[in-house]
């Protein structure tokens, strides 16, 4: 099962928990109105992770089951008990589907929402995109086509058939670039669209072809890949039709595979290299094996063999044609996917028990770096017992070193696990609502919280699709305000300390300020004095608040006010926070601040007043040494002229160790730090290791304590206190 | 030069075959029929050039650089050759 599925499976699981307790509730107590919001939120996210996965069945079920919300809300009445029933029916039907794929480790292709909008509207309804442009399969042209193709036919999902306007190479067009350009290609026909004529009268710039194509992608998303030029394409959808093969889930990736090898044979025929064909050979025979034809593989590996002793690929072309043409046996097949099933079992585990192997970890870490200082003791006293003790301890120190890896490594992911989703959905989105737009990220390699990147994900995908729905205009009034035609879509993602700062910017119209003032006021959410006396800050900041929706029809998208309120609860939940800045017609940003609750941070020691302090070592720029005459007072401050930049200097010892008042050494070591974007210097009187410590957050006495992010221990003991730059500089 | 005639009298295409190709590419087959077509150098072809070739059905030589046109169009080649 790829990887959106089983995310998709596990959040769906959650979700469909918390529906069902909050619609119980709400059969018992009709008028709560927090358990109403937070099944109209599962409800609604639950619908969010069906388009993800391109689940359209479930996502009509869910939508009727969000129209009863939508119009309960409306009427400021509470769910009847008939609504309640259908919306737990809805989510039966849900689970069965939820089933279905954790068993087949694939979409049923059977899946149908018709029983449950039957129930909702009272009358049978087929699926909303009934007059979506896919046909069933059946017509002349497609029959020829799976003829033609029987090795594709089997993987193929969708067929298309192209007929481009005579005149489309006049208009620029290149029908079978576009064709080439579609995903998950198996297999290409080119016809006349009338007859050959002969050369002579053949007319060079006038299009006569007919295209048709075999894709492994489905047919939404051929739909969705082709754009403009669906109006002169049939889809056929082949998902419903008898097959040969095992099921698609096994025969698909393994014909793609082999044709992947007959692509690369063919890349590198020419000079011959013999790594090649024995990587093909190597990679199809395991294809095989894997689905259970161990003979044919057996034939591949032979033929690889002889390819490498005749010094041509030949043979073993022909040995993967020879396999991607035969017919799988199903009952070769079947007791492999029970085989799997049992393979992909995961264990999830709670996070205060990773917490607590976190901690444990670190106290470790402490004790052993006491024993490495104990050590170094021993070694003065008797050397005996000085080596034992060391090279025990170097045992102790990759042990731990290796279970600290792993118990990170169990916490925290790069935001890219967050991110890999967005550039699908703002392409779907982009062809949905007919407005072009590129996704920008930026930082995906910014680490953060397991937790924190798993849970980013939905609030993540609400503000990209507010961005495309609210945010970014139709084309024409982007045309009318001289904006590029392509709208740009921006995530950024740094670290700011003990932050991890997400940015979502879009570049439209900017949120309208009187109209949700003016929104605020028809819904009653604020004391109308209270709204009239409001800044726009506190305006803008409404959108995060429950049931303010400003966009004039609720789509499928977004525009149920039911999206950022999610967002910030979720994001709340995290300890972080989520804030928006908007300019009219420049387009709006929405910032998540976040801890990052990582517990491994490098620091680099420094010694000022006689104690020793850690500097976050990815805020260190650099370190350098400066005459004290080049250090000018500026007021009653300091600063340093660093490549024509004026920085300004803290003296650390002054700002942290005023007590002591010790003599600070006017020409000690400088770090040059960069804090929110800008530098500062920091001079100290003497620079020392780096070393990995498990920072642990000030509390009790020391809580509030300025500049200080946290505190670690040292081996000797003595406790290391790691500063926080942006506070120090201000 | 995307279309020309190579030494032993074939036409070879080369890099990317623009749509302008497709006329030049068929007064060659014109003059000179029977010739063959070497286009084991070529990146891209335009549906026009593509078109071209499945009307005049010269004999094709070599395999092209890009896979699309490896994969699915040289296959339709050999079909129409016969």
């Amino acid at each position: 099962m790829n990887e959106f599925l089983k995310q998709f499976l596990i959040e769906s699981r959650e979700l469909v928990d918390q529906a069902v307790n909050d619609l119980l509730e709400l059969e018992k107590l009709p008028n709560d109105a927090e358990r109403f919001g937070n099944a109209f939120r599962a409800f609604h996210t639950l619908k969010g992770g069906a388009g993800i996965v391109e689940f359209a069945a479930m996502q009509t079920a869910l939508h009727c089951a969000e129209d009863a919300f939508t119009a309960a809300r409306a009427a400021s009445r509470p769910l009847s008990a008939r609504e309640i029933g259908n919306c737990l029916l809805c989510i039966d039907q849900v689970v069965d589907w939820l089933d279905a794929i954790e068993r087949t480790g694939d979409l049923p292709p059977d899946a149908d929402a018709a029983a449950v909008v039957a129930r909702f509207t009272g009358s049978p309804t087929s699926e909303p995109n009934a007059a979506s442009p896919v046909q069933p399969a059946g017509a002349a042209w497609l029959d020829a086509l799976l003829r033609e193709h029987p090795a594709a036919a089997r993987s193929a999902q969708t067929a298309v058939r192209y007929r481009p306007d005579v005149d489309s190479f006049f208009r620029q067009q290149d029908p079978l670039a576009r064709i080439a350009a579609l995903p998950g290609l198996l297999a290409v026909d080119v016809a006349p669209g009338d007859r050959w004529p002969t050369l002579d009268e053949l007319d060079p710039f006038s299009c006569n072809l007919v295209i048709t194509a075999l894709l492994a992608a489905s047919p939404a998303a051929t739909t969705t890949a082709l754009g403009d030029d669906l109006r002169h394409c049939d889809v056929a959808t082949l998902a419903d039709r008898p097959k040969t093969a095992g099921p698609p889930s096994v025969a698909q990736p393994a014909a793609e595979l082999l044709g992947a090898q007959l692509q690369l044979l063919a890349a590198t025929a020419e000079p011959y290299q013999p790594g090649c064909v024995a990587s093909a050979g190597l990679v199809a025979a395991n294809v095989l094996r894997h689905v259970g034809r161990l003979e044919e593989a057996e034939g591949i590996a032979a033929a690889a063999d002889r390819s490498l002793d005749e010094g041509r690929p030949q043979r073993l072309v022909e040995a993967i044609r020879g396999a991607l043409e035969g017919a799988p046996t199903t009952a070769a097949a079947e007791p492999l996917r029970v085989k799997r099933q049992e393979a992909i079992q995961t264990l999830r585990v709670g996070t205060d028990r990773i917490d607590t192997l976190v901690r444990l970890t670190g106290e470790l870490t402490v004790a052993k770096n006491a024993i490495g200082h104990g050590a170094k003791l021993a070694e003065a006293a008797s050397s005996a017992l000085g080596a034992t003790l060391k090279n025990q301890h170097a045992t102790l120190e990759r042990l731990i070193g290796e279970l600290q890896r792993a118990v990170v490594g169990m916490r925290v992911l790069p935001l890219r696990v967050a991110f890999q989703r967005f550039p699908r959905l703002i392409r779907e989105m982009s062809a949905e609502l007919g407005k072009p737009a590129t996704l920008v990220l930026e930082g995906e390699d910014t680490e953060a919280d397991k937790a924190i990147v798993e849970i980013l994900v939905e609030p993540l995908a609400h503000v990209l699709r507010n961005a495309m729905d609210h945010g970014v205009e139709a084309p024409a009034a982007r045309a009318a305000a001289a904006k590029p035609a392509v709208a740009t879509i921006r995530v950024r993602a740094f670290r700011d300390g003990e932050h991890v700062l997400i940015e979502v910017s879009d570049d439209g119209a900017g949120i309208d300020i009187e109209r949700v003032r003016q929104v605020a006021q028809e819904r009653n959410m604020m004391p109308p004095e209270v709204l009239a006396a409001a800044s726009d800050e506190e305006i803008i900041d409404l959108i995060f608040a429950a049931g303010l929706s400003t966009a004039a029809q609720v789509s499928e998208i977004s525009g149920r006010g039911v999206g950022m309120d999610a967002v910030r609860t979720a994001v709340g939940r995290l300890g972080g926070q989520v804030e928006a800045r908007t300019e009219r017609g420049q387009g709006t940003t929405i910032r998540f601040t976040l801890p990052f609750s990582v517990l491994v941070t490098q620091v680099m020691t420094v010694e000022a007043g006689g104690q020793t302090f850690g500097i976050p070592l990815d805020a260190v720029v650099e370190t350098l040494r400066v005459s004290s005459e080049s250090i000018f007072p500026v007021g009653a401050a300091h600063a340093i002229v660093l490549r024509n930049r004026t920085v300004p200097l803290v003296k650390l010892a002054q700002v942290l160790a005023r007590g002591t008042r010790q003599h600070a050494d006017e020409s000690g070591p400088i770090v040059i730090a960069k804090i929110d974007g800008e530098l500062g210097a920091l001079q100290v009187d003497r620079i020392g290791e780096r070393i990995d410590v498990m920072l642990k957050p000030l509390d009790g006495l020391l809580a509030g304590l300025p500049g200080i992010t946290g505190s670690t221990m040292l081996g000797d003991g003595s406790v290391l206190l790691v500063l926080d730059l942006a506070e120090l500089m201000q | 030069m995307t279309v020309r005639l190579n030494d032993d009298g074939a036409i070879e295409l080369s890099g990317r075959c623009g749509v302008e190709d497709a006329e030049i590419l068929q007064r060659h087959l014109l003059a000179q029929p029977g010739s063959a077509v070497d286009w084991s150098g070529c990146e891209h072809l335009h549906s026009a050039v593509i078109q071209v070739l499945l009307v005049g059905r010269p004999e094709v030589r070599g395999l092209p650089l890009n896979t699309f046109l490896r994969t699915h169009i040289a296959p339709l080649m050999e079909r129409t050759v016969e």
